[in-house]
């Protein structure tokens, strides 16, 4: 490589970022989802400097089920816990199982989907049988079911690296029914990509499947996995809530779901407690909405062929 | 060192039709693409061969077939004397792709939109550990200025996007001239290039050529593009070679019907007074796929000099002097001169 | 439909009501096409150009990549996109100027009288209905008629243009490609129009279907009186279907004329070399001129004659001053100062008719250059 083309290299990228930075400014639907996201992710990353420790039934500060008020301003809830101190807490629990449900679903669905598009023939075949079954069953069915079979074979205070088995039966749950979409949409885009000149250079030129997939494929597919990932994150939290909500989860890490569903045993509908009930329930949607929203504005910004009509 | 450069023996490259999972597990196929049907063909150490057809001929997956981008299901391949047919494996064909390059015909579709030019003229080398990194950036420079890309330095930092459809091809080109290749295979180099330009990009290969000792086997559609470029044209039609020999005997006596149709409809910007739309050719129907490839000559459906033989056996290439040769019943030695 | 025939050529149809009698098919005259970029100086793509199209013509429109020859064609037909407008000139089609109509005025011209076969057409078919509805479209929107009159009438076009009337029900991917460029041609003539403009129809294609095509066009010409205009980079193509051609170069006539003397005795340096650079197997071996250089960026489109950079017969002058263009007896036009007004054989006067008034841009026109 000469002198010349390698420094033009590196300042190639801080040119694409800079440029990636003023287009994704001009979606403000993708601002607004990030300004959103920035506000969760900073509470769920020190909760307790807002709010201080997560109460709990012997360190609940406030009488039982009282509105929102001046002290409380979210109310508390049966045992007299500070509702946004409950809510705040929440959120590093639901973002990180979120989180990490995200990560499985994407290492597993791009895994299998750029083997299956590059790989081909018999391997494409059955792994591709193999995503449909997954993709075919509805997904919180199949949660619903999986997760009390697994919670049960795991034992209700079996541990792992110091993070609860259960915590982690959820996150596997929700990784099992979630790869399948990613695996099936990244592999479209290597079948695609496979057919390209540009591969067909590659290996012309001697380079092997492993170089190829690294050099070529990969990033091309980069801006796909990553909104893939976006997405992936949104509907993680959302079924993460819907689990805990019908008493599939921990009891133990109270999540948005988990409040609600507490919420549910302690009557709040019929005691028209709603406090109770919105600021988790609100709270997941605007997780969801701005994931979405930041989802669908890097897919147009990174794509740019794809937004190009508006 | 023979004057034989590559020799293809009973060529053939056949892509079988598969239906969904059970199919493949079952190792059903469903038919035969028979896209290369058996041809013999040689190519000369630092001759230019021509080899025509139009889609569905076999020509593209032939060339594939030398450089190794397809497998073939059937013959033997021999590159300067080493039986190369069963050479398979990425480590195991390093050697073999030094010597033979391909340019292919898309030059936006080659270049990878992310990686500059000069990153582009150095992978080969990366990948195959030609050279150190230090004289690296020197065979890149010298590659892009045997290409015409001069300043070559100043080409190399650019990307892709920034030059036109002709100064990409370049690059394709010093892509490949830059591991010192013995043999190129052109696909179509040229057909997505303005007019004027494309015979810049020939006049180019024919220097590389003079300059390096080059051989080519230049694949095309265009006849007339062939018989400015070829010493030696093949033609290809349905799988097989239906005629080949001298550029000059070819285009200007060609013997097979196929030749001859293709040469009278190739349009020419001054054709011959008086000679009317009845005086060409023009073939009915269009080329049949390959998969239903038909009996005896496959040409015979449509070739307006048909009889009876011509449906039931298939004809040999025969010799017809001159190192002509054609495959047509009507050639065969002793056999009646056409009408 | 109203009884007022007038027999024009072969041919009988209803004129527009507008028509003038008299007039000619199509006549072009002084065209200028703008585009606003969105940085930087707008762009002219189409500069001054005039030429004329008679009943049964053929006329080939030959130049490279940007020469302006497709944006000339759109603009017949006002298919221009978003920021394109034609800032000057008139198209005059049976003498009716079509460049102040609305896009309401202009449907009743559009695909009726002129209509168009596209760049890549075969793949400009809707994939998802089937041909046969795709060429009645068509008629049952502009003409109004009925669906089985229209069904009908996309069958009688496909045994036109040499496909069974059984494959209307076929979908655009169970053809070939030659087959879909037949029944595109098809589609163009279903409202029965005066002109058919194709660009590049047979690029894609291979040489034989490319054969078949422009014998079935010519046959086309022939039987409907059609008149054609064939936009081609390919002067071969031009040579072998054309009645007369136009080069053009970065935006501009160079010269225009029968297809038989701009050939074999071209004038305008850019023709000459043009051709040379052509493959042409009827030719001696290995004729690869090169003509050195690009065309010109139009945003900063060099002053006076455009070609003149790369010209090996550049003088001064033309360098300062667009060459006017000068009509010959042999009915050949050029732009070029190596044929000033005042050359042998050169038309002056009423006799020269369409194109002498061409006026150069920057500098005073040269002494007596008017007629």
């Amino acid at each position: 490589m000469s002198a010349a083309s390698v420094a033009v290299r590196r300042p190639s990228r801080l040119r694409a970022l800079r440029e990636f930075a003023a287009r994704f400014s001009t979606r403000t639907d993708g601002i607004l989802g990030v300004a959103i996201l920035t506000v969760f992710v900073i509470l769920a990353l020190a909760p307790a400097l807002f709010v201080g420790p997560l109460e709990n039934a012997v360190t609940a500060s406030g009488d039982p089920l009282t509105p929102p008020s001046a002290a409380h301003l979210f109310g508390t809830d049966e045992l007299g816990r500070d509702m946004l101190n409950l809510t705040v807490h929440g959120a590093r629990i639901s973002m990180t199982i979120g989180l990490l449900a995200t990560v499985i679903t994407v290492v597993v669905g791009v895994g299998i989907g750029i083997l299956s598009g590059f790989l081909g023939g018999r391997w494409d075949a059955f792994l591709m049988w193999l995503t449909d079954v997954f993709l075919v069953l509805p997904n919180l069915v199949l949660a619903i079911a999986l997760a009390p079979i697994l919670l049960d074979l795991v034992g209700d205070n079996a541990e792992l690296l110091g993070i609860r088995a259960t915590l982690l039966v959820i996150v596997v749950v929700i990784g099992l029914t979630s790869w399948a979409t990613t695996a099936r949409v990244i592999r479209s885009q290597v079948l695609s990509l496979k057919e390209r000149a540009f591969v067909d250079r590659a290996r012309v030129i001697g380079s092997g499947s492993g170089r190829i997939m690294r050099r070529h494929i990969l990033p091309n597919i980069i801006n796909l996995i990553v909104a893939q990932a976006v997405l992936t994150f949104a509907y993680a939290v959302f079924t993460e809530t819907s689990l805990a909500f019908i008493g599939l989860g921990d009891p133990f890490s109270p999540s948005w779901g988990q409040i609600l569903n507490a919420a549910q045993e302690a009557g709040a509908p019929g005691l028209l407690a709603w406090w109770y009930i919105a600021p988790p329930a609100v709270c997941v949607v605007l997780v969801v909405v701005a994931f979405t929203l930041v989802g669908n504005a890097l897919d147009d910004v990174l794509n740019p062929k794809s937004g190009a009509r508006r | 060192m023979s004057d034989e450069l590559v020799r293809l023996e009973n060529l053939e490259v056949h892509f079988p039709i598969r239906g969904g999972l059970t199919d493949i597990v079952l190792r059903r196929t469903k038919g035969v693409v028979r896209a290369v049907d058996g041809i013999d063909l040689v190519i000369q150490r630092g001759e230019i061969l021509g080899l025509v057809g139009e889609s569905g001929s076999g020509k593209t997956t032939t060339g594939r077939v030398v450089v190794k981008l397809t497998r073939q299901t059937g013959g033997r391949v021999v590159v300067d004397g080493l039986d190369v047919t069963n050479l398979w494996g990425t480590r195991a064909l390093r050697p073999y792709r030094r010597r033979v390059q391909l340019i292919f015909q898309d030059p936006y579709e080659t270049l990878n939109p992310k990686h500059t030019i000069g990153d582009f003229v150095a992978e080969p080398l990366e990948v195959m550990g030609i050279g150190t990194s230090q004289d690296r950036p020197q065979r890149v420079l010298d590659a892009l200025d045997a290409a015409g890309l001069r300043p070559a330095a100043d080409f190399a930092a650019r990307f892709p996007h920034e030059l036109s459809g002709g100064q990409r091809q370049r690059v394709v080109i010093a892509g490949a001239l830059v591991m010192a290749p013995e043999l190129i295979v052109a696909d179509e180099p040229v057909s997505m290039l303005d007019v004027s330009i494309r015979t810049e990009l020939l006049r180019l290969m024919l220097d590389l050529r003079r300059e390096r000792g080059l051989t080519y086997l230049f694949i095309t559609h265009d006849l007339s593009l062939a018989w400015v470029l070829a010493d030696r044209i093949a033609v290809m039609y349905l799988g097989k070679i239906l005629e080949i020999g001298p550029a000059e005997a070819v285009i200007r006596s060609p013997r097979n019907p196929y030749t001859q149709a293709l040469v009278s409809v190739s349009p020419s910007t001054d054709p011959p007074e008086g000679e009317g739309v009845d005086e060409r050719t023009i073939l009915v129907g269009e080329t049949p796929d390959a998969a239903h490839v038909p009996s005896g000559c496959r040409f015979h459906p449509r070739c307006p000099v048909a009889f009876a033989r011509c449906a039931a056996e298939e004809p040999p290439l025969f010799d017809v002097g001159g190192g002509q040769q054609a495959a047509c019943w009507l050639v065969e030695p002793g056999a009646m001169p056409a009408a | 439909m109203t009884a007022q025939h007038e027999a024009r050529g072969r041919r009988q149809w209803p004129l527009p009501k507008q028509a003038v009698p008299g007039a000619p098919l199509l006549e072009v005259e002084h065209l200028s096409v703008r585009f606003r970029m969105a940085s930087g100086p707008s762009v002219k793509p189409v500069d001054d150009v005039s030429f004329r199209l008679d009943d049964g013509e053929a006329l080939g429109i030959a130049g490279e990549s940007g020469c302006g020859k497709t944006t000339t064609a759109l603009s017949l037909v006002r298919l221009l996109p978003a920021n394109g407008r034609i800032s000057n000139g008139s198209v005059k089609l049976f003498g009716i100027d079509l460049v102040p109509k609305t896009e309401r005025q202009l449907a009743r011209y559009r695909w009726r009288e002129v209509s168009m076969v596209f760049q890549g057409a075969m793949n400009a078919l809707n994939p998802v209905k089937r041909i046969g509805d795709q060429i009645a479209e068509p008629l049952e929107v502009r003409l109004g008629q009925p669906r089985d009159a229209s069904l009908r009438r996309a069958g009688d076009l496909l045994e036109l243009v040499g496909i069974p009337r059984q494959r209307a029900a076929a979908y655009p991917h169970e053809l070939s490609g030659g087959m879909r460029q037949r029944a595109m041609i098809a589609m163009s003539l279903a409202c029965d129009p005066a002109i058919v403009i194709g660009d590049e129809p047979t690029t894609a294609l291979d040489v034989m279907v490319q054969a078949q095509i422009l014998a079935l066009l010519e046959r086309l010409r022939k039987e409907l009186g059609l008149s054609l205009i064939l936009i081609t980079h390919d002067l071969s193509v031009i040579a072998e279907t054309c009645d007369r051609v136009m080069v053009m170069y970065a935006g501009k006539v160079a010269e225009e004329g029968p297809v038989r003397r701009v050939f074999t005795a071209p004038r305008h340096p850019y023709t000459a070399r043009l051709l040379a650079a052509f493959p042409n197997i009827r030719a001696d071996r290995r004729n690869l001129e090169v003509i050195p250089g690009s065309p010109p960026d139009l945003r900063t489109p060099p002053p006076g004659c455009r070609f003149a950079p790369r010209c090996d017969r550049a003088m001064p002058q033309c360098t300062e001053e667009v060459p006017p263009e000068v009509r010959f007896s042999d009915g050949v036009r050029v732009a070029c100062h190596l044929f000033p007004p005042g050359a042998e054989g050169a038309l002056s006067g009423a006799a020269a008719g369409l194109a002498v008034v061409s006026t150069p841009s920057a500098a005073s026109p040269p002494e007596g250059s008017r007629p």
